[in-house]
């Protein structure tokens, strides 16, 4: 009977025991529950989920997920300094390399994203001088890569991805990039020589034909008017009208040239968005 | 003793393998949690989110505190249209009325609706001796944001604190006499001198530009016809005629930009004034 007593009474206690062990379901179950709303593109919803299971999660099980998927949901948003923000606790929250690592290029990303170009190569030459993660150079390479491509320095972009064996595709694409871009500084170069050659560099030959003409007369006006001792007249024309088309035809060719890259580099930037299958920022 | 042997191992491998306290099962969205993780994202200043909390639980429960921090939350998002429309529904049996009502003054005035702010304010006279002694210093300074007339100085300063009385006082001055430049006058001063009226506005350099390009194509004017270079003569001519013409307009118009500017000067002094006094009313301590 006692015997009987005693299994009963230590039965009780175990139940009791196993209940609690499991009571912290209702974490996982809301972790879920945010996840399935990150899944569905509700960020902002995602978003209040996550921080009720933070604020609910006393014992930090969940700080590392939460915090990465606050950060993930906000970066969705394009919110990359509270995205940042919510990364970094993760970061400290991280319980082994892994996520460390994880959380850092995370952190790394949105700051390429948001062009903060210098901050994300420090962040990513940090990392690279971080005994913990020797074994990650290809993926810092990588990494580097995109900061050079959203900073637009596409040879650098090149040159860093050329590094990593794998990514022939970004190496070459890249490449190609740089080599069709128009140079600026020679565009102006040119046409501090010869008025238009800029435009017509860059493809635009009306303009540049429409300047050089301006410029040859209003160019003769002026030189006519101080070769008739007219120098007064050769000022006010040379100031006011041969240094206007002159300066303009400079500001052209720059502005030509400017948007000419940007209309390549646009095109890279789409094709790398709808078209390349790996890794993006 | 075997059975005990059992339960004992089962028992220890249980407790130990959780390393914590166990926590009880608890309702993420009962009422009492929705309202405390609410308070949680009102004080990390997540007033978005705090309100659709806060909103959740009211139609679960019925609370003053709650319907006046969804005011508050709306009023701090800046939202002051709809921080009014909630500081207005308060009940008058709610013990945040009172406070309410100056609030509504409060976010009626930063929402620039100074005809219901007036309004209310008629209404707190001699009925909230309160509101009315913390609402009165907002309704003269309405009196700086519109064109309606200024109170007698006196009156006006009366209601302000001593040690706010040089700033109001400037404030009050700058209203009656404002430091604008009339675009008749520039107008006039550049049709006399070229660029005389941008230099009366304090655009020195373009008051330069303009005399020296008006006057210098008048000259190349005078001295082509002068030497029968009548092509010329017309060619330059037409240039003076047109900058003498864009002087005068622009003398105009910048006496115009002149004015919009010291005026947007005044109401973004008067603003950070009154932000950092907090429209003169008290601020509540939900968070600690």
């Amino acid at each position: 009977m006692k015997s009987k007593l005693e299994n009963i009474f230590l039965l009780f206690i175990f139940i009791l025991l196993t209940r609690n062990s499991f009571a912290q379901d209702y974490l996982k179950k809301q972790f879920e529950y945010a996840d399935s709303l990150y899944k569905n593109q509700n960020y902002y919803d995602a978003i209040t989920e996550f921080k009720r299971l933070l604020f609910f999660d006393k014992y930090g099980e969940y700080k590392y997920q939460a915090n990465e998927m606050i950060g993930l949901s906000y970066k969705q948003g394009a919110k990359f300094s509270d995205a940042i923000l919510y990364f970094t606790i993760a970061e400290m929250n991280a319980r082994n390399n892994d996520e460390l690592l994880e959380s850092k290029l995370l952190i790394i990303r949105c700051n390429i994203l948001r062009r903060t170009t210098s901050h994300a190569i420090d962040l990513l030459t940090l990392l690279g001088n971080d005994k913990r993660f020797a074994d990650e150079e290809k993926e810092i390479f990588y990494w580097k890569g995109w900061t050079y491509i959203f900073a637009d320095e596409w040879n650098k972009a090149s040159q860093e991805f050329s590094k990593t064996d794998t990514n022939e595709t970004l190496s070459s694409l890249c490449k190609k990039v740089d080599e069709d871009k128009y140079s600026v500084a020679f565009a102006d170069a040119i046409s501090h020589f010869i008025p238009g050659a800029g435009q017509i560099y860059t493809g635009h030959y009306l303009s540049g034909l429409l300047s050089l003409g301006w410029n040859i007369l209003w160019g003769y006006v002026t030189v006519n008017a101080f070769e008739a001792n007219r120098v007064f007249d050769g000022l006010v024309v040379g100031n006011f009208l041969w240094l206007r088309f002159y300066n303009g035809n400079l500001q052209n060719a720059k502005k030509f040239a400017e948007e000419e890259n940007l209309k390549i580099t646009n095109k890279a930037m789409q094709f790398l968005q709808f078209n390349y299958a790996g890794l993006k920022p | 003793m075997k059975n005990l042997i059992i339960y004992l191992f089962l028992l220890t491998s249980f407790s130990f393998s959780q390393n914590k306290i166990p926590v009880r099962n608890i309702n993420l969205f009962s009422p009492l949690n929705i309202k405390i993780f609410g308070d949680y994202l009102f004080c990390q200043k997540d007033y978005l989110r705090a309100i659709g909390e806060y909103q959740h639980y009211l139609t679960m429960a019925s609370n003053d505190t709650v319907e006046f921090k969804i005011a508050l939350a709306y009023s701090e998002m800046s939202d002051f249209s709809k921080a009014a429309e909630k500081f207005a529904a308060i009940r008058s049996n709610s013990p945040f009325y009172s406070d309410a009502e100056m609030e509504l003054m409060k976010s009626l005035f930063q929402a620039g609706d100074f005809f219901e702010f007036r309004k209310n304010f008629q209404n707190v006279i001699g009925k909230n001796s309160t509101a009315f002694s913390k609402t009165i210093s907002l309704y003269n300074f309405s009196f700086l944001l519109t064109n309606n007339p200024l109170p007698a100085e006196q009156e006006f300063l009366g209601a302000f604190p001593k040690e706010d009385l040089a700033k109001v006082k400037n404030f009050y001055e700058w209203k009656e006499n404002p430091p604008e430049k009339s675009p008749v006058t520039a107008a006039i001063l550049s049709a006399i001198i070229p660029g005389a009226g941008k230099f009366y506005t304090h655009k020195y350099a373009d008051g330069i530009w303009a005399f020296i390009a008006s006057v210098g194509f008048a000259y190349l004017s005078y001295d082509n016809f002068h030497a029968k270079h009548y092509f010329r003569g017309w060619l330059f001519g037409g240039l003076a005629a047109g900058f003498y013409a864009g002087n005068v307009y622009g003398a105009a118009a910048s006496a115009q930009i002149y004015n919009a500017k010291i005026h947007f000067d005044f109401v973004s002094d008067l603003k950070s004034f009154l932000d950092a006094r907090n429209y003169f009313l008290p601020k509540f301590k939900f968070c600690k």
